[in-house]
């Protein structure tokens, strides 16, 4: 997709929800939304934009685009779970209230080959990233399977939105309170020993996706990650979000990713 | 004198001289928070503001360092980001032509031993699309054990003598917080000839992962920048323009225009946008506009004017 020159706009927040735990959901309307690629991201500042003024928390939080609504009134849906100051400001947002954003940002997911089957394994808040990329797969004709895990079943988001869309999703929780007690990696590994998925997506905490890319290397099967380090600015200037590569060096998580092929990855190197 | 009679912004002269470097308007943003300026280009004309600084520069490429690089602190972030940096050359011959000729561009320089940051002065100060150098003295001295040449007196004198003789294009010297005695530095770069002082750098600093019981960064420190930062910054530019007769570029946490006019007030000539090009790319043109607009309603016809109005009842 042609690289649009991202909105900046004080957002109007239409719905405002819990969405199962310490997870929330805020639908956003964005007029003049140029549309996204599945892994691109939004910068959100609690409250309107002039974040400059209201100075903490100080740097707007990078969250992926769980989905989009086009049409007349564009919205945009972000799922994300309370984790700090920041997230706790933006889950209190209420219907009416704005909330800065910044996007749509960085490079996302490229979609399978015609004939390619797919297997979308994410980590908690990972789901976030990945839910998109799994309609979107669907609507090219890619058979897709979506693997979910988290620690607990309180930690799950957006199970009922994959039923709805009838998106087939497996869970696996660690401590076994939702579907398979085990790590998702494990789901993935039986999975790709089993055959059939010519193409891995992850996302989700490093350890996650630096095992998901071990599993996929071992099979000779191609992993995209989609990598969330903290980040200032998401537009490629203050270099906070650099991920250690391979070949030595650094690329920028906002501007040359979100998304990697895994094997680009020193994963040794990221906290 | 103020307040006498308000003007329309448009009749206040906002142009201000910093040291030799002829600017259309006081506000120029900081090094390292506004990479090699293209990257802005999409969300402000660069020709609304002064100018900018450009990212620090070595003679050679340089990489940066690992993550975690930057954290969040109450009104404040911290970032060790090192100095990553595409190197004089490069700088010169890719990033700078593709600049607007009309747009005013001071470059940052920096090195671990005095005399590479001389021939970086030397090859930088002789580009005719160089406005001017912005000495970046807060980096460790490798032949000194490490002292960054801003925390110690002969050090710094050192360095700017030897840049100062390197070129003739106007220098300034941005000036580290670390420091026991703004003053005493401000004078010591005065007297080997510096054209202007930028200051304040970032606030060195540390913060904590209590759960981890780690660093929250990977250097362990970072530079403290952002609002938080402001009113040390408001500090140590009003005790340096006392110490000297040149002119001060104000640097810290400036988000808006009375942020800015703060500066001024204090006695910086000019100001310095940082942190907050982040958060919003537009800023550094709002606060522009918003200066000549405070001068405009408090009747000053020329924003230079309000260069050290601070109006204090001691001495």
């Amino acid at each position: 997709m042609a690289e649009a020159v991202p909105l900046r706009i004080d957002a109007e927040v239409v719905a405002a929800e819990p969405a199962g735990g310490e997870n929330h959901r805020l639908r956003l309307a964005v007029p003049g939304w140029p549309g996204f690629s599945p892994g691109q991201f939004v910068m959100l500042s609690p409250g309107a934009r002039a974040a400059v003024e209201r100075s903490d928390p100080l740097l707007p939080r990078p969250m992926a685009i769980y989905r989009a609504r086009g049409g007349e009134r564009p919205e945009i849906e972000i799922l994300f779970k309370r984790h700090g100051r920041g997230t706790a400001l933006l889950a209190q947002a209420r219907p009416g209230e704005r909330v800065g954003l910044f996007g749509p940002l960085g490079r996302g997911f490229a979609l399978a080959a015609p004939g390619e089957r797919a297997v979308l394994v994410a980590g908690g808040t990972g789901i976030a990233s990945v839910f998109e990329l799994a309609s979107r797969l669907r609507a090219a004709g890619t058979p897709v399977r979506v693997l979910l895990g988290a620690r607990s079943r309180g930690d799950l988001m957006g199970e009922d939105d994959f039923a709805r869309a009838s998106l087939p999703l497996v869970v696996a929780t660690e401590d076994g309170s939702r579907g398979e007690r085990g790590l998702v990696t494990d789901l993935l590994e039986r999975e790709l020993a089993r055959g059939g998925p010519s193409r891995v997506y992850a996302c989700g905490p490093t350890p996650m996706m630096r095992r998901a890319a071990e599993i996929a290397r071992a099979q000779r099967v191609p992993c995209a990650v989609s990598l969330e380090n903290p980040m200032a600015c998401g537009f490629g200037v203050c270099l906070g979000c650099a991920a250690p590569l391979a070949a030595g060096g650094f690329a920028l998580v906002c501007r040359d990713g979100p998304v990697f092929d895994a094997e680009r990855i020193a994963w040794a190197g990221l906290p | 004198m103020s307040d006498a009679r308000a003007l329309a912004p448009g009749d206040v002269d906002s142009r201000v001289d910093l040291g030799g470097i002829a600017l259309r308007n006081p506000v120029l943003t900081a090094s390292g928070t506004f990479g090699y300026g293209r990257e802005f280009e999409p969300f402000l004309d660069l020709r609304r503001i002064g100018g900018f600084v450009a990212k620090s520069l070595t003679l050679e490429p340089r990489h940066g360092n690992p993550p975690p690089r930057i954290a969040e602190a109450p009104s404040a972030m911290l970032n060790a980001i090192s100095l990553e940096n595409v190197g004089v050359d490069a700088f010169v011959r890719d990033k700078l032509p593709a600049l607007p000729e009309d747009v005013t561009v001071v470059a940052s320089l920096f090195e671990t031993e005095i005399e590479r940051y001389a021939e970086a002065a030397k090859r930088l100060g002789g580009v005719p699309r160089v406005a001017g150098l912005e000495l970046n003295a807060s980096c460790p001295h490798v032949k000194s054990g490490g002292i960054e040449f801003g925390q110690d007196p002969r050090l710094l004198a050192q360095l700017v003598r030897e840049v100062r003789r390197a070129t003739s294009a106007p220098l300034l010297v941005k000036l580290s917080p670390n420091v026991t005695h703004i003053a005493e530095m401000a004078r010591v770069c005065e007297g080997e000839g510096a054209d202007g002082l930028s200051l304040i750098n970032a606030v060195q600093a540390l913060e904590v992962d209590v759960e981890r019981r780690r660093p929250v960064l990977a250097n362990v420190l970072g530079g403290l920048s952002g609002p938080a930062i402001r009113p040390i910054a408001l500090r140590m530019v009003w005790q340096a323009s006392r110490a000297v007769g040149i002119p001060i570029c104000g640097i810290g946490g400036i988000g808006c225009a009375e942020d800015a006019v703060k500066f001024l007030l204090c006695g910086a000539t000019a100001v310095q946008v940082g942190t907050a090009n982040y958060l919003d790319p537009g800023v550094a043109g709002r606060v522009a506009e918003g200066i000549s607009a405070y001068a405009a309603r408090h009747g000053f016809a020329r924003v230079r004017d309000l260069v050290g109005r601070l109006e204090t009842d001691r001495g």
